[in-house]
């Protein structure tokens, strides 16, 4: 919905440099209310006036890096934005309660990396090739 | 049924009396009333607030289960034919289809043009998924760490696409494990029989759909790497596990 009084009501609300760097990535100017940070930096904003902000448009992520890819939403956030959980993960007590201690930390898609995942075979190969052993002569 | 509701009040009315102009006329006006002005179930925000509630579809109040159209009878009895003196189906079809239907076409092309955009910036705001949302695979643990899989292969039994390949030993504490568990996800077809096959919950899609990589070899998921997008989602996966526990 990029009209001219909500680009102007949003830059109101958000100042000229935060309008710059939404311009530079979102590439329109949002408002609303900060929701919350994840561990990577990445920031969640939510807006549910209807005046603002078209439905399935009223919750988004500015990524904390340059390079910044889907996947660098963790999966907590990745359910809050898209829309499976209703509360963000901090307040959001059934997410809480069922992360486990021994939960590993997340990783974005590494895909044309050197971290990139490599399959590898789990069990001992049964077809093995043929290893001559010789009887040593007497 | 918008056709017939003016018809009933006309009752057996002489089709003569009705001229050919008039009829296209009115049809024409009643033709507006069909898909462009009927009520439909998208989600929307409720009008006579200030605007600060989520959106909903009120879907229950628009709902309506009556019968429009209950038929008349006449002072013997016999049922009325509501359509009697009425257009034929050829009129109504000619003035729906040639002349109407283009101008509420373009009509809907016009209100468009001036409604605001309905399109997501994608990575930045995503659309909405269910909790059965069925997209990459993970293997859980218990909550104590003890990974779930008891090797029961009812799993592999029921992929449809065959992309699951298992391979089990006991362990030294005597406990059926996988040794392998291989899933090749460029024959999967996320049909989600697996994770309905599963006794104990071990394999589960996860909401995650972003795992598109460069090469083919990367799909070629084995036991490792299934265990290590559970560790990373855990909390998501029984998060959604305990949103529809009362519907499976
Ligand atoms: S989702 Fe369907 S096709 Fe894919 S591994 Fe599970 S059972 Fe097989
Ligand atoms: S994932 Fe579930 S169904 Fe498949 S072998 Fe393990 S316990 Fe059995």
């Amino acid at each position: 919905m990029p009209s001219l009084i909500r680009t102007l009501r949003s830059v109101r609300r958000v100042g000229l440099r935060e309008w710059w760097r939404q311009m530079q990535y979102i590439g329109d100017a949002k408002s609303g209310t900060f929701v919350g940070k994840d561990q990577f930096g990445n920031r969640y904003f939510e807006n549910v006036n209807q005046y603002e902000e078209v439905p399935g448009r009223h919750r988004w992520v500015d990524y904390a890096q340059h390079n910044y890819n889907a996947t660098q939403v963790p999966a907590e956030w990745h359910s809050w934005i898209q829309h499976i959980r209703k509360e963000p993960p901090t307040e959001d007590a059934i997410m809480k309660s069922s992360s486990p201690p021994w939960q590993a930390p997340w990783v974005e898609n590494l895909t044309g990396t050197r971290g990139a995942y490599k399959p590898y075979n789990t069990v001992a190969p049964k077809i093995n090739a043929w290893e001559p052993k010789i009887t040593p002569r007497s | 049924m918008s056709f017939a509701r003016p018809r009933i009040i006309m009752g057996l009315q002489p089709r003569l009396l009705v001229t050919p102009r008039a009829v296209s006329l009115h049809s024409a006006m009643l033709a507006r009333r069909l898909l462009s002005t009927s009520t439909c179930s998208h989600a929307q925000h409720s009008q006579n607030s200030n605007g600060q509630d989520g959106p909903s579809s009120g879907m229950a109040a628009r709902t309506r289960h009556t019968d429009p159209a209950a038929p008349r009878y006449d002072a013997h009895g016999n049922e009325l034919n509501p359509y009697a003196g009425g257009q034929s189906a050829i009129d109504k079809a000619v003035h729906l289809f040639f002349f109407t239907e283009i101008i509420r076409g373009m009509w809907i092309v016009l209100e468009n043009f001036f409604r605001p955009p309905y399109t997501i910036m994608y990575p930045f705001e995503k659309g909405p998924l269910s909790p059965r949302f069925r997209g990459e695979h993970a293997l859980r643990r218990y909550p104590s760490g003890e990974e779930r899989c008891i090797a029961c292969k009812l799993c592999e039994a029921i992929c449809p696409a065959q992309a699951i390949t298992i391979e089990s030993e006991a362990r030294l504490d005597g406990s059926r494990k996988t040794t392998k568990y291989d899933i090749d996800m460029t024959k999967c077809i996320y049909c989600g029989f697996c994770a309905e096959a599963c006794p104990v919950d071990a394999i589960v899609e996860t909401q995650n759909q972003e795992f598109s990589t460069e090469t083919r070899e990367e799909l070629l998921y084995n036991k490792e790497k299934l265990l290590a997008n559970g560790d990373r989602a855990e909390a998501e996966i029984a998060a959604n596990l305990r949103a529809d526990h009362l519907y499976r």
